[in-house]
């Protein structure tokens, strides 16, 4: 009997999901979506590189690169807490989903928050770069 | 004497959300006999957490999606064992806050996924939607909506403002009408209540010899709650546990029910609580020791042991999950029931396999 209400009431109620992806997620302003460098600020004391817990960062100080396997990234917001000059930040919507295996690198000639995509081999899965000539 | 026939049921079962084997025996439809197989989920996360203490408090919380809060709080209280220290007050209750939140959203969960099991679907989506504005909270509170990664050693990292404050708040304010509507369906339907009732009985014995902890051991008679212990800020605030002696399904689905309206009671008082103040500590140094911390869980105690060698490498890390007490009691419910009641009695307890296998 109870239930027969609560069903009538939600005859007569607007539907609560949104029609996805047609229609852009509400996420809150403090959303942990996904991990951006502002490289012009960076030097390249590895520090983000040596606290990230999933190991998904990899810094090149010589090419004056970031490399990031977003795959791997669990957005923890610990490279963001531990930068010195608050080169990364935290933006709240999430990154693009992969159709196969891709590493993002932020680097000193690109703009401020743009990063070029590259593609690893076939398999590579979630492995960051140097772990793929590795095999 | 007809020899029993034997079936086996999971690991890949539509009921189930995770991996687990019960290997039944039957006469007509009858379970005379039940064997619970588990270990197809096993990760060996315990080594994998013991290799760097610092980066521990973000893994630890992939040990289990639905209670990923208690595990990093637990972890971060043991290691505060370790160091000997007391973090700040308002970092304790922002902990108890998520706790809480964490808690709603889990019960809300198995509730769902205990009316989905009996078939009734509708409510299944009803507990979803409610639990959806929880989910919303946390995530605007910590950043995401399932691991919060809110607990660090000293502290907490991410600070409430006083328009959360206000917001978490109306939230609740929110949730408890929607949640008391929602008790008022689980306790009085019909077919709910006849499908429930009698279903699945854990005594106040078997709930004792079987170990239960958490909702299992309390809807079977046994009040046993960490909370009193009074970890984090529950020391402050009010606490009633929710006991019941029935100790069939609907006495564990309701008093999971009651504890989601309890949890909205604590998390208002310690609202109230919050002062001004750090939320975090510096703390310096490799730890050296052995520390132990137990926290309640959705699904009852759970357990952390760490011993610590005074490098980034921990010696061992030793969790004891509620699930991995609960889950074998299942064995002591399904005899005498009905093979069509096995589904419904298993996810009765709530059984989460990515904590008991870990
Ligand atoms: S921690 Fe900051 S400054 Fe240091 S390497 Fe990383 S991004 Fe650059
Ligand atoms: S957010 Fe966490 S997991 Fe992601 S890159 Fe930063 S430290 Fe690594």
């Amino acid at each position: 009997m109870s239930m027969l209400r609560s069903s009538l009431r939600n005859l007569f109620q607007r539907p609560v999901t949104t029609a996805y992806p047609n229609v852009q997620a509400d996420l809150p302003q403090s959303n942990r979506g996904r991990v951006m460098w502002e490289m012009s600020k960076c030097i390249y004391c590895r520090r983000c590189e040596r606290v990230c817990p999933t190991n998904a960062i990899s810094t090149n100080k010589e090419a004056k690169s970031q490399t990031i396997v977003r795959n791997r990234c669990i957005t923890c917001n610990a490279c963001v807490e531990v930068c010195p000059t608050q080169t990364i930040s935290m933006v709240a919507d999430y990154s693009k989903p992969d159709l196969a295996p891709t590493v993002h690198i932020f680097s000193a000639n690109l703009p401020d928050y743009n990063f070029r995509v590259e593609h690893l081999p076939r398999g590579s899965g979630s492995r960051r770069p140097d772990e793929v000539t590795n095999d | 004497m007809k020899r029993p026939t034997t079936i086996p049921i999971g690991p890949q079962h539509p009921a189930f959300l995770e991996p687990l084997n019960i290997g039944l025996e039957l006469e007509e439809e009858r379970v005379v006999g039940a064997t619970l197989n588990l270990g197809y989920n096993h990760r060996g996360m315990e080594y994998a957490l013991a290799l760097d203490y610092k980066k521990t408090q973000y893994l630890v919380e992939r040990v289990c999606g639905i209670c990923s809060n208690h595990h990093s709080a637990a972890y971060c209280q043991t290691m505060e064992d370790i160091y000997d220290i007391e973090v700040p007050v308002r970092a304790k209750v922002i902990r108890t806050i998520m706790m809480e939140c964490q808690r709603i959203t889990s019960h809300l969960l198995a509730l769902g996924h205990t009316a989905e099991t009996m078939g009734y679907e509708n409510l299944f989506m009803q507990c979803f939607r409610e639990r959806e504005l929880a989910m919303r909270l946390v995530n605007e509170i910590s950043g995401n909506r399932v691991h919060y990664s809110i607990n660090v050693i000293g502290g907490i990292k991410r600070d409430m403002d006083a328009g959360m404050e206000r917001h978490t708040a109306n939230v609740m304010r929110e949730l408890r009408p929607l949640l008391e509507d929602l008790r008022d369906v689980f306790a009085r339907d019909n077919t709910l209540v006849k499908r429930m009732k009698d279903v699945g009985v854990l005594t106040n014995e078997q709930a004792r010899d079987w170990c239960t902890v958490g909702p299992v051991a309390r809807a079977s008679g046994l009040p046993q709650d960490i909370r009193e212990d009074g970890f984090a800020a529950y020391d402050m605030i009010d606490l009633k546990p929710v006991v019941r002696d029935e100790g069939d399904c609907y006495a564990r689905t309701m008093v999971r029910m009651d504890e989601c309206l309890h949890s909205i009671d604590l998390i208002e008082e310690c609202l109230k609580l919050l002062d001004e103040g750090p939320v975090i500590m510096t703390v310096k140094g490799h730890p050296t020791g052995e520390g132990l911390s137990r926290v309640e869980a959705p699904r009852g105690e759970l357990l952390y042991h760490v011993k610590a060698i005074g490098g980034l490498q921990l010696d061992r890390i030793k969790i004891r999950t509620p699930a991995f007490l609960n889950v074998p009691s299942v064995q002591a419910m399904l005899p005498g029931s009905r093979l069509a009641d096995v589904p419904l009695i298993t996810v009765s307890v709530d059984p989460c396999i990515c904590c008991t296998d870990r």
